[in-house]
């Protein structure tokens, strides 16, 4: 009893110190603890979400990436599939055209000799035409005082059915 | 030498001590401390917010290293004790603690000092003691079950061995309380006697490195009551202890 005197000890000071405690840890538990912890929690979720969503990134880059070099691969590839196309279409076209200014210029060459062939014809009955005309006229100028109206007349027929002959031969 | 706290008057037949006023100085600033931080609680923390965090955020990884799943309960009492007990020492080494004396006519002379600090009073130490072991207590029913708790007290199994060590866990549930209030009123008080003894030898430069040591003491103290409080917790709500 002596001691518990010497260190001071009393029922209501310890009561009141109890009491104290208690109601301090109710303040920091209630004021402090909590609101601090649901903070604590709010930025571990934030922390964890903000590094889930750069991983996340990471991998949409990574993808967007591959899908980059694949469609210029496959754009690549198209266009160089295309300049083969179209480099055999030119030499297809070429190739046609040059067949066909070839067959048309022969055409047309051909279309030329038959015209002058035609030409050639119709000047040579023409020139034959008048060379009968000609010949009949010189042929009836010289014989015209040689022979008699009826002599003249079968000597000429007889001349005319050799030109004739003779022409169409 | 006095070792019990000076009762410098009464309200209501209450024994208003110094020790009661330091304890209820280290309550306002508490309260002060805890109405700055929740009013300015963002998640980007500024200069307090940041303190106060890295102070919890080492006693919730401690307990949780520690205790495990068990953390959650147990983190607010051992922090509690560490804020309450740290606060209370420190608040002491303030100057007006001691020096400043309250004098009545029933007083001798120099008057009692006004101020003390709140820790070198053995009632305030034993009712944190008591809250300790109680709390401890009633987290191991709570966790180990009833008959569990009652088994690590009185057993029969392998006669009279375990018996034997029921009787030494029920004496050390004694000590406990003992060394808990003790360690820290005698290093508390034992710091304030060294101090008033440097303040009365030379007042000017000569407590200085003392009050470095008490600033030290008042850390350690603090880390201690509370250290052991998370321990005996772990252990008593251990199934396999």
């Amino acid at each position: 009893m002596e001691i518990i005197q010497k260190f001071g000890l009393e029922a209501r000071l310890f009561l009141f110190q109890l009491v104290n405690f208690l109601i301090i840890v109710f303040v920091l538990k209630k004021f402090l603890f909590a609101p601090l912890k649901k903070m604590l929690d709010e930025r571990k979720r934030k922390i964890e979400q903000s590094l889930q969503d750069a991983e996340n990134a990471k991998i949409i880059l990574g993808n967007a990436t591959e899908e980059k070099k694949k469609i210029i691969a496959e754009a690549k590839s198209s266009v160089d599939m295309m300049m083969a196309t179209t480099k055999v279409s030119i030499e297809e076209t070429k190739e046609k055209a040059a067949i066909e200014a070839k067959s048309r210029s022969e055409h047309i060459v051909e279309e030329a000799k038959q015209r002058a062939a035609t030409e050639f014809e119709n000047m040579n009955k023409k020139i034959g035409k008048m060379s009968v005309d000609i010949s009949g006229k010189v042929m009836s100028k010289v014989l015209s005082n040689l022979f008699t109206e009826d002599e003249k007349q079968k000597l000429i027929s007889r001349a005319l059915e050799k030109i004739d002959e003779n022409i169409t031969n | 030498m006095q070792i019990s706290p000076e009762i410098l008057f009464s309200i209501a037949g209450f024994p208003v001590t110094n020790t009661v006023i330091a304890t209820v100085i280290t309550d306002i600033v508490i309260i002060v401390l805890v109405f700055m931080v929740s009013k300015t609680v963002a998640l980007k923390p500024g200069g307090t917010q940041n303190a106060v965090e890295a102070v919890i955020d080492y006693f919730r990884e401690t307990t949780e290293e520690i205790a495990g799943e068990r953390a959650s309960f147990i983190y607010p009492w051992v922090l509690s004790f560490f804020l309450f007990i740290l606060i209370s020492n420190l608040v002491a080494q303030f100057p007006g603690f001691e020096s400043i004396r309250f004098q009545t006519a029933a007083l001798e002379h120099h008057g009692v000092p006004f101020l003390r600090a709140a820790t070198s009073d053995l009632n305030f130490t034993l009712a944190l003691a008591v809250i300790s072991v109680v709390v401890t207590h009633y987290f191991s029913i709570k966790h180990t079950g009833i008959k569990a708790y009652f088994r690590r007290f009185i057993t029969f199994r392998m006669f009279p061995i375990f018996l034997f060590v029921g009787i030494l866990e029920f004496v050390n549930e004694i000590t406990k309380l003992i060394s808990f209030s003790f360690r820290l009123f005698g290093n508390i008080f034992a710091g304030e006697r060294v101090m008033s003894t440097m303040y009365g030898l030379f007042s000017f430069g000569l407590p200085l490195p003392f009050i470095v040591l008490e600033i030290m003491v008042a850390l350690i103290q603090a880390i201690v009551f509370a250290m052991l409080t998370m321990a005996f917790m772990h252990i008593m709500t251990d199934k396999s202890h």
